[in-house]
């Protein structure tokens, strides 16, 4: 009975530890959790973003990094960190973004850094969009994501993104890929090179 | 069953109550947090603010879209419903008018290709009196956001939308 006082101070702390390392996970899965890609690309997105049907998982993830998303009914969200080789995207690489038509009636891709804000650039170039690509005859279209723009593509700049994320917006989906996120032909990112290399 | 087992256990279900309690309490938290920013306070409430174009400074809530002009009304049910508006952009163009409830979820979605002339509804609680023959969004919280979203990719673009949707109007009934 002696070292009661003890076992208490103990269980305290260790519960306070417990408690800790518990919401210490959860922030790090709201952060992380949904940054699991699928298929042979990065991309990833959740049908029940902004939804009522959301879980408890996504929708913390949602408050967190993409506060105020539309349902899929109005918008449809996709977020890659990663190229299509698997590694992280980097302000310090250059990147292809390349596609074909999308399901949607207006789409766009904007660059976010690390801390899920735009990136601290004065390059007015913080996205592209559905109307600045030109679509080749096979309706194939490319983009540059990259620190500095090159003539004639569009450009969303990474300046100042770090190791950064892009999001892909898709408004006014077609029916078609509100009921399957999988019948959308996402486009790809291609890196080209890293850090000034040819 | 011995003394270091029980601290495990106890451990373990510390662990997972801190888990839980976070993931449940952090969407409320953090809308909390971006009502009263985008209120003033709690100040400027049942009235629509009007955000400047997006920038890389852009910092109220996070990802913001840089091809969007964001307008935002904090609305408070408690003294009732409310009458909400948004007139149409030039040209057609996108306009969504979203509601969000105290817990992050959308509740409720007009937009400019369902309602080319303007988007109108009344918002309430469940069991507040609507007036018949209108659209009426119900929401689960006595507080939340209504987001008004028009596509805005250039300068030029966005001080047009921005003409357009002053006239939006977010009041008691």
């Amino acid at each position: 009975m002696a070292d009661q006082p003890l076992s208490r101070w103990k269980l305290a702390l260790v519960l306070l530890l417990g408690l800790a390392i518990g919401a210490g996970s959860a922030v790090h899965s709201m952060k992380r959790g949904g940054l699991r890609g699928a298929g042979s690309t990065g991309w990833h997105g959740n049908a029940v973003t902004g939804s009522v049907d959301a879980d408890p998982w996504t929708r913390a993830r949602v408050a967190l990094t993409g506060l105020l998303a539309l349902n899929k009914s109005q918008a449809i969200y996709f977020t890659t960190q990663t190229d299509d080789s698997g590694a992280r995207l980097s302000e310090r690489c250059r990147y292809r973004v390349s596609g074909g038509a999308l399901p949607a009636r207006w789409w766009s891709v904007t660059v976010y850094a690390d801390d899920d804000y735009l990136p601290q650039n004065e390059d007015d170039a913080l996205s592209f969009d559905a109307t600045e690509v030109k679509p080749d005859a096979r309706a194939q279209w490319s983009a540059l994501v990259a620190s500095k723009p090159e003539p004639g593509l569009p450009w969303a700049s990474s300046n100042k993104a770090g190791d950064y994320t892009l999001t892909l917006r898709l408004y006014n989906p077609t029916k078609a890929a509100q009921e399957d996120f999988g019948t959308i032909p996402l486009p790809k990112v291609t890196k080209l090179n890293c850090g000034g290399a040819a | 069953m011995n003394r270091s087992v029980k601290y495990a256990l106890a451990f373990a279900v510390a662990v997972a109550a801190g888990h839980v309690g976070t993931i449940i309490a952090a969407p409320r938290a953090i809308m909390h947090v971006a009502l009263n920013k985008m209120s003033d306070g709690g100040k400027r409430l049942n009235q629509f603010s009007f955000g400047p174009r997006t920038t890389s400074h852009s910092r109220t809530v996070v990802r913001p879209s840089p091809d969007l002009a964001y307008s935002n009304c904090v609305y408070d049910l408690s003294q009732g419903p409310i009458r909400v508006s948004a007139a149409p952009s030039p040209d057609n163009g996108y306009v969504s008018l979203s509601v969000f409830d105290a817990r992050t979820d959308n509740v409720g979605v007009f937009d400019s290709l369902q309602f080319p002339q303007g988007i109108s509804f009344v918002l309430a609680k469940a069991g507040q009196k609507t007036p018949p023959g209108v659209s009426v969004v119900i929401s689960p919280s006595t507080r939340g956001v209504i987001l008004d979203r028009r596509l805005a990719p250039s300068a030029e673009l966005f001080a047009k939308v921005d003409q357009a949707r002053r006239a939006d109007s977010c009041a008691p009934l």
